[in-house]
């Protein structure tokens, strides 16, 4: 942060938040992408292949990103306003930090699934997604690219859900509630968006699944629309956010 | 350009307690001050609305002159290092003195030699510091940040005498090189009270005593003599506490002896001298004490 | 390095009084600045100028705007007068009362000070 001056610092905080997380977490990124393209080569010693191994690593991101904005959020805030940042700003660098982590998970998204896609059809064996209700292969590279472009949107729409809950729980004790109606939702608009089951029990499908009727670019404009007020809501969550006192 | 400060008609609720009642204070730009008060008077709430780590339920919060909630110009030039410090504890103490560069006057060379003079571990993680170490952190960082208002609250916990003497030392060499307003809250009074211009005194949500610090020192008397001729000198006087040892008597008084008084106790062979700034303190915020 | 009697610039002033009495201060030298004060004594700078703005009130120093503080040049006469002037009341007084509580006449003590007179230095 050479030259962070004042007037645009928002913008070289949320960059660096970014590029710090995903420094931090890139150990355990890389881990679970050497085990999701080694596992399918050794099960294969044993067993036909018959679904995407990247599948189930890509969905545990999604999680795991929401995870990371919450946590961050909540961790990082008073050493934010400590260090003389606004909520305002720090409402603008979480934006900038949720499309660089997104677009950064997503990139890699995309990218392991026309890999796997290339190394299963060179075994001949099924890159198929998996779920509860139904399972879908991605029989061509064209396939695997529809469907694997849609990751960067859904991790921000997790992203963005994970930092209501963040903002919510910090500014006060039973804001972690704002998760009644904030799961619901980001798992609908998951369902809708990439059109698979996402996971849980058969019964969870009529959340998940609410939104299922919605076509492709409908679900896009949807979660869209979604992530921005998502993130409109954080923003005035922040802004009235004060600093908790210190544990004595 | 260092900041002054103002509160208008501030108070500031947590649920139904208020921590602070109606709160009017003006702070000069450039002076030291001290901020007392028992615990659980409020002192942390006067700062954390200084900082805009919070927002006052009721009334103004004036930095420099201008409301200090959500302005940039203004908390990037305030610091309040709270207690224990506002850090990531997973960071290490190098990444967490970088972080500093958010401010515009951060001065990350000064924040080396800092941690350097005071022995901080730049590899460590800041959770795997001693509580004096992560004391002499958020420390090292209120200095650093350069500020205009720079606000250290009980910073000395887990310090040991010697970097809490080397740690005021720096402090002062830093106000003198760079006038900018500071304020210190502590309950080491008699540590920091050289250092001090004004003083302000909270208590139970409400501003008690702001004086000048020789204004305090005229605030009252030790008397030690013979305890007859002592008794007599005291009498009608406010006495804070009284000790005997046989014939000798040694009260403290709240009130300041008139020139007459003085001059015929001293004549009666009963030696004068000054209450400390923290047995003041101590009176003046004694549940049981009645007038003045 | 202060002790508990007076206001710190109070002591501050009588030390640099002591100094010019004792002549390591001279006439028309200039003494260190607040914040030399400050820093070596460990107080607030506007403490030090307190002591400063009390010793150019009585005249024992005098201010050089940009230059800094200097020892007015009749301030040892003057400070030897004032010295004079409160003798008897803050030395001597002082001193019978302290000889009549211990039973030492006011003969016990003339004899002395005749003695210390007369005695070669």
């Amino acid at each position: 942060m050479a030259d962070t001056t004042l007037a645009n610092r928002r913008h070289t905080l949320g960059f660096a938040l970014g590029g710090g997380a995903l420094k931090y977490f890139s150990g355990w990124i890389a881990a679970v992408v050497v085990l999701a393209s080694a596992l399918p080569p050794i099960i294969a010693q044993y067993r036909s292949i018959d679904i995407s191994a990247w599948y189930i690593a890509a969905n545990s991101g999604k999680i795991f990103t929401a995870i990371v904005s919450g946590i961050f959020l909540y961790t990082l805030l008073a050493g934010m306003i400590a260090q003389g940042v606004t909520r305002r700003e720090l409402a603008v660098s979480l934006g900038w930090f949720g499309l660089l982590w997104s677009a950064a998970l997503g990139a890699l998204a995309i990218a392991m699934f026309l890999g796997e896609h290339a190394l299963y059809s060179a075994f001949d064996w099924s890159q198929t997604l998996q779920g509860d209700g139904g399972e879908t292969r991605l029989d061509s590279v064209g396939a695997a690219l529809e469907f694997s472009a849609r990751y960067p949107l859904v991790y921000l729409l997790y992203f963005t859900g994970g930092a209501i809950i963040g903002a919510a729980a910090y500014r006060s004790d039973w804001g972690w509630l704002v998760l009644v109606p904030v799961v619901p939702v980001v798992l609908a608009l998951d369902g809708a968006l990439m059109r698979t089951e996402v996971w849980g029990p058969g019964w969870a499908s009529a959340v998940t699944g609410a939104a299922n009727g919605l076509g492709t670019w409908q679900a896009v404009a949807v979660v869209l629309v979604a992530v921005a007020a998502g993130a409109w809501i954080v923003r005035g969550i922040l802004l009235g956010t004060q600093i908790r006192a210190k544990q004595a | 350009m260092s900041f002054s400060v103002s509160l208008r008609d501030v108070t500031l609720k947590y649920g139904d307690t208020e921590a602070l009642s109606d709160v009017g204070l003006t702070l000069e730009a450039g002076k030291i001050y001290g901020l007392l008060g028992r615990n659980g008077a409020g002192k942390t709430s006067l700062l954390s609305l200084l900082a805009a780590f919070r927002k006052p339920s009721n009334g103004e919060v004036l930095v420099d002159g201008r409301p200090v909630w959500e302005n940039i110009d203004v908390v990037s030039r305030v610091a309040l290092v709270r207690e224990g410090g506002d850090f990531d504890d997973s960071e290490t103490v190098l990444a967490t003195l970088e972080t500093g560069s958010l401010r515009p006057d951060w001065d990350g060379d000064y924040a080396l030699k800092l941690a350097e003079r005071f022995e901080l571990p730049l590899r460590k993680k800041v959770r795997d510091l001693s509580r004096g170490k992560r004391s002499v952190l958020g420390a090292v960082c209120g200095l650093a940040a350069r500020a205009e208002l720079a606000m250290f609250d009980e910073v000395h916990l887990g310090m040991d005498a010697p970097t809490r003497d080397a740690f005021y030392k720096e402090l002062l060499a830093e106000y003198i090189d760079r006038p900018h307003t500071v304020i210190l809250s502590t309950h080491l009074i008699n540590e920091v009270a050289n250092y001090l211009e004004e003083v302000v005194i909270v208590d139970k949500g409400r501003i008690l005593r702001h004086e000048d610090v020789e204004a305090f020192q005229n605030m009252g008397a030790t008397l030690t003599g013979p305890a007859d001729v002592v008794d007599t000198a005291a009498a009608g006087l406010n006495v804070l506490a009284e000790q005997r040892l046989g014939g000798t008597k040694s009260v403290t008084v709240a009130s300041a002896l008139d020139p007459q008084t003085r001059e015929r106790v001293v004549e009666a062979g009963v030696e004068i001298g000054p209450v400390g700034l923290q047995d003041l303190f101590i009176h003046l915020t004694n549940p049981d004490r009645t007038g003045a | 390095m202060f002790d508990d009697g007076a206001p710190i610039y109070r002591q501050i002033a009588d030390q640099i009084k002591a100094e010019i009495l004792n002549g390591s201060l001279e006439p028309g030298g200039k003494i260190m600045s607040t914040n030399q004060y400050a820093a070596f004594y460990q107080i607030n700078p506007a403490t030090a100028q307190k002591a400063f703005r009390e010793l150019v009130d009585e005249g024992v120093l005098y201010k050089q705007r940009g230059v800094g503080m200097f020892v007015a040049d009749d301030a040892r006469e003057k400070l030897a007068g004032d010295f004079r002037a409160r003798f008897f009341d803050d030395v001597l007084k002082p001193l019978v009362r302290e000889a009549r509580q211990a039973g030492i006449g006011l003969s016990d003590i003339i004899d002395y000070l005749q003695a210390q007179e007369g005695a070669p230095k």
